[in-house]
């Protein structure tokens, strides 16, 4: 049992923060599966405003944060072996949001994702760390849905699931932040483009300067609730209006099968919101300076029936960094096919598509020439209907084979992915053995994201971590 | 703390000829060469004895060197020390002689048969002061006299509390120790494990795990781990990870919480020098250290804590013809210098070749019991079987039904039964609290208290204490009932919390025995060879072990081909033999043989690696591959074999993939630098756990192919392999 390192770093709206955890890389007795367990947590960074100049990132302030943060996480950076760094919500929105990003792999170089604007990635992070822990404890119970709202300055991310799988998600600019506050005042101090669009289209003429009043504030509130609700309903009529549509980043639909579901919430809204179900004294009022706490307010007496807080495992305020350091990163089985270790790391590998039994030989060249015509690679999720010796081999085989006569060059890099745990075997098959020279990686055992990118690690203690992001 | 003599400063008389002791027998006498064989002769039919050769052939021969042995005086046994095989008294036996010799010398001259009429009418404190006065031996042989009554009566006389954080083996009380074995020694497994035990009522004797991996860094975690389970839950009690000796007391150097000091002993210093790596010097340093800086060393009055069990010195061939339960009283006599907090007898635990079935199991846990408790032990009893032998959970709840009238201060809580480390089966936390309900018991009185303030026991009108409304309820030690379930995911082979008074759920127990039936029908399938023709073609070769039967009660009847079949071998040469055997699992080679053996025989064929044609044992063990490998001379063999099935169905069909290299030429000079045996002609590298929930098989071939191919190109296979490829990655 290896002991590793893991980094979450998020870029949010309002706040950023850093969480740091060592882990050991370990075999779950019952599945089989090569897990991260026995996660402690060694490194919590203060919450901090996230820095903003006139309309962007103040980058020099977020690099002094960054280095902070991940001197005091890992003595040595490459100690670090999975977890991720995410620009979320109107951070991610900024023009200079991809100069964060660049600034964090300049410090992280392969070891961590590091990406931004990833509105599917945050929401299923969040319903990791928040409510992962509830959707999978009744397995027996495959009618029991979950459905975890992650509110923060910015947007609400929306992922609905059961026994541990997401399998919608969604996204809207539905957050506290839209309108700033003087602290302890509704004097509005900025507002984002989306309060200016709602502002308009409920015909308050207010802005910077300009006292809310109590009906004003009421008519903003009771529109994003309803945003919200429709969006949970799956009531697209609501989202005809250009308005709303704006505020959709991500359409959410719900499943049609989705009833009663457990409504869980994390963010930094949803925070205040347990704090207020639990009777605890309310922050005074907009005391940080946006209208969170109000909207924090307006849910709790909302008709859903939030799940009480000390169910979830972490705090609530905080899923998504959580989400970054738990979740973020895959582990491979341990018997992966690797034709060349130093093939890995890989990064920003796109996703070209999925190879099963069924496959035609036209479509598998496909797919390999393809990922011959990418710089970088090609990864290719394989499906098997039956995890046998005989559907591995001929499976193996006909890539193999395809891979020769369509004469994709020996340089391109070639990555597979593949549930069950036949890594080795299907890249033996597949290269004759270790006789063709093509740069192959088959890792098993990996539960394949909807995703378009991933980005592989070094192998590590005969595993590999992978990261899926760009999340469709 | 207990002054301890020095071994050379015990008085032990000097070893004598064997002399014939014989008896008369209707018209026949009977004769006996030797104390140890009459010993022998003299025990209940148990199989290591027969295999050893030393029981007695037949009732009337039993029963003539019983009543030989009855005759014998106590001095007689005092002046005829048992010694090895090279006719030295060795440690243990010495320091079995470090006895009350004020107690001993006005008992000297009654004969064995006059001592056990005199413990059965005399009062416990006397049967007590006695005791104190006995060596190991003398406590055997009165145990070879006693019928099932007798062992119990006696023994229920004898009071042994000890008191660390809980007072255990007070009269009244039945307390339980808590195992939470977990196969891969998973902090969360165990942590589910720790909370649904003690959820149960149990672990008020000890919070115990084995651990998986005896490393210094992965003992401290786990005592780490067992304290702050301890801490949260506030269950009083002490924690203990049964690691060796040297390892535990490295921890307490670190700093770790090491409270009570554990170790497996053996009845010879041959077996305990050699196999378990421990001395009477070591250990009375480890005693002493304990009382010195041991983490309860201000609290407890004892903390030390031995395992022992019938054979073991049978098992290493280390036995110098002494009889089991002889070598068994002579650990009791060993462990007795210090003062321990816990004795843990787990007679039944190796198997067929030493207990064949339920009643030599419950018939041996009643005389450990009684010896124990005779020469002054805090007696736990873990009746324990696997399922290679005819010992059934039914004999095991027999025996702990006996045991607690016989008054054993503790058993073992082991989950369901199935313990799901070392594939074993032993007492669960159900049983003790059925037991406590049947027998009027509760557990020690500090934990008693945490219990019923729990809410997990409860006070009855009559006094008797009975389950309370958070009993079976594990989710009280956790912040909500996610974090149980986030447990339980990580913990095999739970089948159900649901109960039916103190007893699992109907529909639980129906899981866990079946989950028994189909690993032990496993054990007993046999080889189906025409099934396994139409994978390869193989030859067929039997072993000396010519039934089922002989193959699971002798281990070494597998390790060798008949002489039929060694005739028809010869050297060929070749880079890889294959060979299969159903080992202790015949299904596992019909399950994962289909998948595995192609994939394995395609990637040596595309790597022109030269084979063997392939062969198939029955009856065989690992140990086959070597012979095998000397006689057709070939570098490597590939030995595929079933495992010893554990409580889980699936798992009964699990492969072993042993790798067996021989060692020649610059090899064989490299290897015995290596491990510094100079005798080592064989290495071997092992892929275990093949099968569809572990490592499927087809997966399983290419991983063997890996293996093979790195063996041959190192030329080496095994730990030294695995220097040679850590020096090689850059």
């Amino acid at each position: 049992m290896t002991s590793v390192r893991l980094v979450g770093l998020d870029f949010g709206t309002t706040t950023s923060r850093c969480v740091a955890a060592t882990a050991r890389l370990s075999k779950n007795a019952v599945t089989g599966r090569q897990e991260l367990s026995d996660i402690r947590e060694v490194f919590r960074s203060p919450i901090v405003l996230t820095p903003f100049g006139q309309d962007r990132l103040d980058l020099r302030r977020l690099e002094e944060h960054l280095d902070d943060w991940l001197s005091a996480a890992a003595a040595d950076t490459q100690e670090i072996f999975g977890g991720g760094a995410l620009v979320t919500g109107l951070a991610a929105q900024q023009p200079n949001s991809s100069a964060l990003v660049e600034l964090i792999r300049s410090r992280v170089k392969d070891l961590l994702v590091a990406t931004a604007g990833d509105p599917c990635l945050e929401a299923w992070l969040a319903f990791q760390a928040n409510a992962g822990s509830i959707s999978r404890a009744r397995p027996d119970r495959p009618d029991r849905w979950v459905i975890n709202l992650d509110i923060g300055g910015g947007t609400t991310n929306i992922a609905v699931g059961r026994s541990g799988e997401v399998l919608r998600t969604g996204s809207l600019f539905v957050g506290a932040r839209h309108i700033e506050v003087e602290p302890g005042t509704y004097r509005i101090v900025k507002l984002s483009r989306y309060a200016r669009a709602m502002l308009d289209d409920l015909a308050i003429a207010v802005g910077p300067g300009d006292r809310l009043t109590s009906p004003q504030l009421d008519a903003i509130l009771d529109w994003q609730m309803e945003l919200l609700e429709s969006a949970l309903a799956g009531d697209r009529a609501v989202f005809e209006k250009p308005v709303a549509r704006l505020h959709e980043q991500v359409a959410f639909h719900p499943p049609s099968e989705l009833q009663n579901p457990i409504v869980c919430l994390s963010g930094g809204v949803g925070e205040l919101v347990y704090k207020m179900l639990r009777s605890e004294l309310p922050p005074s009022t907009t005391q940080f300076g946006d209208l969170g706490i109000d909207l924090a307010a307006r849910i709790a007496k909302s008709r859903w029936k939030a799940r009480p807080t000390e169910a979830a495992p972490l705090d609530a305020g905080r899923a998504t960094v959580y989400g970054l350091l738990l979740y973020a990163t895959q582990v491979s089985g341990s018997t992966v096919y690797l034709a060349d270790s130093a093939v890995l790391p890989m990064r920003d590998v796109p996703i070209l598509g999925r190879i099963t039994d069924d496959s035609t030989d036209a479509e598998i060249q496909d797919i390999l020439q393809l990922a011959s015509r990418s710089a970088v690679g090609g990864c290719v999720v394989v499906s098997l209907a039956q995890s046998d010796g005989q559907t591995v081999r001929t499976l193996g085989e006909r890539i193999g084979s395809t891979l020769r006569s369509a004469e994709i060059p020996a340089a391109t890099r070639l990555v597979l992915l593949v549930r069950e745990n036949v890594g080795k075997a299907l890249g033996g098959y597949l290269s004759q053995w270790g006789s063709v020279p093509h740069k192959l990686v088959v890792l098993d055992e990996i539960e394949p994201l909807d995703a378009r990118f991933v980005q592989i690690g070094a192998l590590r203690d005969q595993v590999v971590p992978i990261s899926f992001y760009g999340m469709n | 703390m207990r002054e301890l003599t020095h071994c050379n400063d015990i008085p032990v008389p000097d070893p004598k000829p064997d002399r014939i002791y014989s008896a008369q027998l209707l018209d026949r006498e009977m004769q006996f060469v030797g104390l140890k064989r009459l010993l022998g002769a003299a025990d209940y039919s148990k199989a290591g004895d027969r295999h050893a050769g030393l029981a007695a052939e037949a009732e009337d021969i039993r029963e003539a060197a019983r009543s030989a042995l009855s005759d014998l005086t106590l001095e007689h046994i005092y002046e005829h020390p048992l010694t090895d095989d090279r006719g030295r008294v060795d440690s243990v036996m010495r320091v079995n002689y470090d006895i009350d010799l004020d107690v001993f010398s006005p008992i000297a001259s009654l004969t064995l048969g006059d001592l056990k009429d005199r413990l059965l009418s005399a009062p416990g404190n006397e049967v007590e002061r006695i005791g104190r006065g006995l060596t190991g031996v003398m406590a055997a042989a009165l145990a070879k006299l006693c019928d099932v009554h007798e062992l119990i009566f006696i023994a229920r006389k004898c009071s042994r509390p000890t008191q660390a954080r809980t007072l255990l083996g007070a009269p009244g009380t039945l307390s339980s120790r808590l195992q939470p074995n977990h196969p891969t020694d998973d902090p969360q497994g165990i942590a589910c494990l720790c909370y649904w035990g003690l959820s149960l009522a149990s672990g008020d004797a000890l919070l115990g795990v084995n651990p998986a991996i005896d490393t210094v860094e992965n003992v401290e975690s786990l005592l780490k781990l067992l304290d702050s389970v301890r801490r949260r839950t506030g269950a009083p009690s002490q924690i203990c990870v049964l690691a060796h000796i040297k390892t535990q007391l490295a921890c307490l150097d670190r700093g770790a919480p090491v409270e009570v000091l554990f170790q497996s002993l053996a009845g010879t210093e041959e077996t305990n020098l050699a196999e378990f790596d421990i001395s009477v010097d070591l250990l009375d340093h480890g005693y002493r250290t304990m009382a010195e800086r041991g983490a309860l060393h201000r609290v407890a009055r004892q903390f030390m804590y031995f395992e022992t069990g019938q054979g073991s010195e049978f098992t290493y061939g280390r036995h110098h013809g002494i009889d089991m339960t002889t070598t068994e009283a002579l650990c009791y006599g060993l462990a007795r210098r210090y003062d321990p907090f816990m004795v843990n007898n787990v007679t039944g635990f190796i198997g067929p070749e030493t207990h064949r079935d339920s009643f030599e199991m419950m018939l041996a846990n009643l005389q450990d019991h009684f010896m124990g408790k005779l020469l002054g032990l805090p007696m736990g009893m873990a009746p324990c079987y696997t399922l290679h032998s005819q010992t059934i959970l039914e004999g095991q709840q027999i025996a702990t039904q006996l045991l607690t009238a016989a008054g054993a201060n503790y058993f073992m809580d082991v989950c369901l039964n199935t313990d799901r480390m070392l594939a074993y089966f032993d007492t669960s936390a159900h049983d003790v609290q059925t037991l406590r309900e049947l027998y009027r018991r509760t557990p020690a009185p500090e934990y008693l208290e945490w219990a019923i303030g729990r809410g997990i026991l409860q006070k009855e009108a009559d006094g008797s204490v009975r389950r309370g409304p958070q009993w079976g309820n594990p989710e009280q030690f956790c912040d909500s009932p996610e974090e149980f379930a986030e447990l339980a995911r990580r913990t095999p082979a739970l089948y159900g919390r649901e109960t039916a008074g103190p007893r699992p759920a109907n529909s639980v127990m129906r899981r866990v025995k079946f989950n028994q039936g189909a690993a032990r029908a496993a054990i007993h399938s046999e080889l189906r060879i025409d099934d396994l023709q139409r994978l390869a073609n193989f030859r067929v070769l039997e072993t000396t072990a010519k039934d089922k039967e002989a193959h699971l009660n002798s281990p070494e009847a597998g390790a060798r081909l008949s002489p039929a079949s060694l005739a028809r071998l010869s050297p060929e040469a070749k880079q890889v033999q294959i060979v299969v055997s159903d080992g202790l699992s015949a299904e596992a080679l019909h399950h994962n043989l289909p998948d595995l053996l192609p994939t394995l025989v395609d990637g040596l064929t595309s790597r022109n690696i030269s084979q063997g044609q392939p062969i198939v044992v029955r009856y065989g063990r690992v140990k086959l591959a070597e012979q095998i490998a000397d006689t057709l001379e070939c570098d490597l063999v590939v030995f595929l074999v079933g495992e010893r099935p554990g409580g889980d169905a699936l798992a009964s069909r699990s492969l072993s993939a042993y790798l067996v290299y021989r060692l020649t030429g610059a090899a064989l000079a490299e290897a015995a630098r290596f491990s510094g045996n100079s005798r080592a002609k064989w290495e071997q590298t092992v892929i275990s756990n093949i099968y569809s929930g572990g490592l499927p098989p087809v997966e399983a071939g290419a991983v063997i192919l890996e293996k093979v191919l790195q063996i041959l190109a190192h030329k080496a296979a095994g730990n030294r392999l695995l220097a040679l490829l850590k020096s090689s990655t850059p």
